[in-house]
């Protein structure tokens, strides 16, 4: 147990100057909505520290697993649902609701799992996009979802913490943050742990891994589970905070996409890598848009944005912080 | 018996790369199979350790058939291999790619840490703990492979082609390596090679194969002899001895 929360705790393998940013970077989180008052701002916070969350998740199956899965939106929609309905229907708290939509995206990815892993590499990636687009259309279509028109949760008269709904955004902020660092700490475990390693191995060679007694196809599955509830778990979170969802806003192609670029813009693999993705895309999205998208220069924060991105994907494979990795490495 | 082949047949389409093999490995030898290239070495490798689903035959390890297992069931019941041609884990250092074959055997990581600490002292390897695989020399490399494969604790080790590429100082070293981790450990090896120096030397049997079928098996200097091994690296003219 005390080697357990040892692992969990301990960044004693990694190098000071991370340990150090690490700190500086916790303490940036914990004192921003005090310094800055701009609610933009605090919004954009928000969603970056939401997005290294997805991040974080999608790292395992993405970055450690190597299998690009183009479909996380789909869990993020599946978690956004289960609060949303759960609190419109028969107003269970939401710390309730957190449970259930994990559970549900665990299960859908196990049934899908199987069949889909048969499959490899550009093919895989067309399956994960495949699924998760219907299920976004299956979402449009029903009635008892809400449809296109998406579902509405009723704002509570008083600030109530059972339903998350609070007077400022600095409980959002810390408690997105609450969630990111739990998040984090698992990864922290993760990467050390015999499945950790298993998946890694598995990313550089499949053949070599099953030689060393490697169940190849399981392992993958159960990360695609651990995965898609990760996936949810920021799906939650979503519904609360911004009160309104639709099939468009929590599941599109556009989302899923986007979960996946951070990763690999910052660094697929690494622990630090999805959090310095989502630091760069996150703003520079929002602020570009804001700063370009609305006058009558449509389009140019989009064309900006993408070079970024092409930019990065044609120089780096690794990431950003696979530049920091190779300079490390030369010193 | 450690372990026993019977009448194994494998086919690709209409190909046959195994026709009828039947061979025994008794525990703590050293059997090397040699053959001409296309011989259907390396699919019999891949049929016994699980990578081929054969066509027909049977296939027993200590007693029980393991006939058809998948590669990560056969690892875990005690059959090692390294791959010709290597798979190493590029993006794990050293030290971790060992680990990954300890963590076959624990799920604790400070028990794999250890043993992939004292393989890797074992294998002269302790400078190279941190650093990646690509990085090192093929030599190395191949070593790296044989540590990773010695962490599941194997009772059998097939090594396939783990002399091709080395120079003739590094074959020797591979070779002393090799008999004193057999010793150590208790080993079985069972291994396939281009080097007949290399084979010669290690091997108690040596069995043959050309065109998918055995066609001799005894000890080395006794199957070098034989007309129809000759016949199959050189051709017939040469077999008639003239």
């Amino acid at each position: 147990m005390r080697q357990v929360l040892k692992n969990i705790l301990s960044l004693e393998d990694r190098p000071r100057s991370e340990k150090i940013g690490f700190i500086i970077f916790i303490v940036i989180i914990l004192v921003f909505p005090w310094v800055v008052e701009g609610s933009y701002a605090r919004a954009v916070m928000i969603k970056f520290l939401l997005f290294a969350l997805f991040g974080l998740g999608w790292n395992l199956i993405g970055g450690y697993g190597g299998q690009v899965d183009l479909g996380q939106a789909k869990n993020v929609g599946f978690g956004a649902y289960a609060t949303a309905l759960m609190m419109v229907w028969w107003k269970v708290p939401f710390w309730l609701t957190l449970l259930p939509g994990m559970a549900f995206a665990t299960a859908e990815s196990f049934a899908v799992a199987y069949p889909m892993f048969r499959l490899r590499g550009h093919y895989f990636a067309i399956a994960t996009l495949c699924v998760a687009l219907v299920w976004k259309e299956l979402f449009v279509f029903w009635d008892w979802t809400g449809g296109a028109r998406g579902v509405e949760i009723p704002i509570r008269p008083t600030p109530d913490f059972a339903y998350m709904q609070f007077g400022s955004p600095i409980y959002y902020h810390y408690f997105i943050f609450l969630l990111f660092i739990a998040q984090l700490l698992f990864m922290n475990w993760f990467r050390k742990s015999k499945l950790g390693y298993q998946l890694q191995a598995i990313r550089d060679n499949e053949e070599a891994a099953a030689s060393l007694g490697i169940n190849v196809t399981n392992t993958k599955v159960i990360t695609y589970c651990i995965t898609a509830a990760l996936g949810a778990m920021g799906g939650s979170f979503m519904a609360a905070y911004y009160l309104y969802i639709d099939p468009d806003f929590v599941m599109p192609l556009d989302l899923s996409i986007l979960i996946a670029m951070t990763v690999m813009v910052g660094g697929a693999g690494s622990m630090w890598g999805p959090i310095l993705g989502a630091a760069i895309l996150i703003p520079l999205d929002m602020y570009l848009g804001a700063w370009l998208g609305g006058q009558k220069r449509l389009g140019i924060d989009y064309m900006i944005y993408a070079l970024i991105m092409m930019f990065i994907a044609a120089r780096e494979p690794k990431g950003i912080w696979g530049v920091f990795e190779r300079m490390r490495r030369r010193r | 018996m450690l372990l026993e082949v019977r009448n194994l047949v494998k086919e690709f389409g209409g190909v046959v790369a195994n026709a009828d093999i039947s061979l025994e490995i008794e525990r703590g030898m050293t059997v090397g199979l040699i053959g001409p290239n296309g011989a259907g070495k390396t699919t019999l490798f891949n049929c016994i350790a699980g990578y081929y689903k054969p066509t027909g035959g049977k296939v027993f390890f200590g007693g029980k058939e393991i006939t058809g297992w998948p590669a990560h069931q056969v690892a875990k019941i005690g059959i090692a291999r390294t791959f010709q041609g290597m798979k190493i884990m590029p993006n794990l250092t050293v030290e971790e790619n060992v680990m990954v074959g300890a963590f076959c055997r624990t799920r604790d990581r400070q028990i794999a840490k250890k043993k992939a600490q004292e393989i890797l002292e074992g294998l002269n390897l302790v400078q190279e703990i941190n650093i990646y695989p690509t990085e090192l020399p093929i030599a190395t490399q191949k070593r790296i492979e044989l540590g990773r494969a010695l962490a599941t604790n194997p009772q059998l080790l097939m090594l396939d082609e783990i002399a091709a590429g080395l120079n003739p100082i590094e074959t020797k070293e591979i070779i002393q390596v090799l008999k004193r981790m057999k010793e150590e450990r208790d080993l079985t090896l069972f291994l396939t090679e281009h080097v007949m120096e290399f084979v010669m030397t290690i091997s108690e049997v040596v069995t043959v194969m050309a065109a998918g079928r055995k066609i001799a098996e005894g000890p080395p200097k006794e199957v070098a002899k034989q007309e129809r091994v000759i016949e199959a690296y050189l051709g017939k003219r040469y077999a008639k001895g003239q």
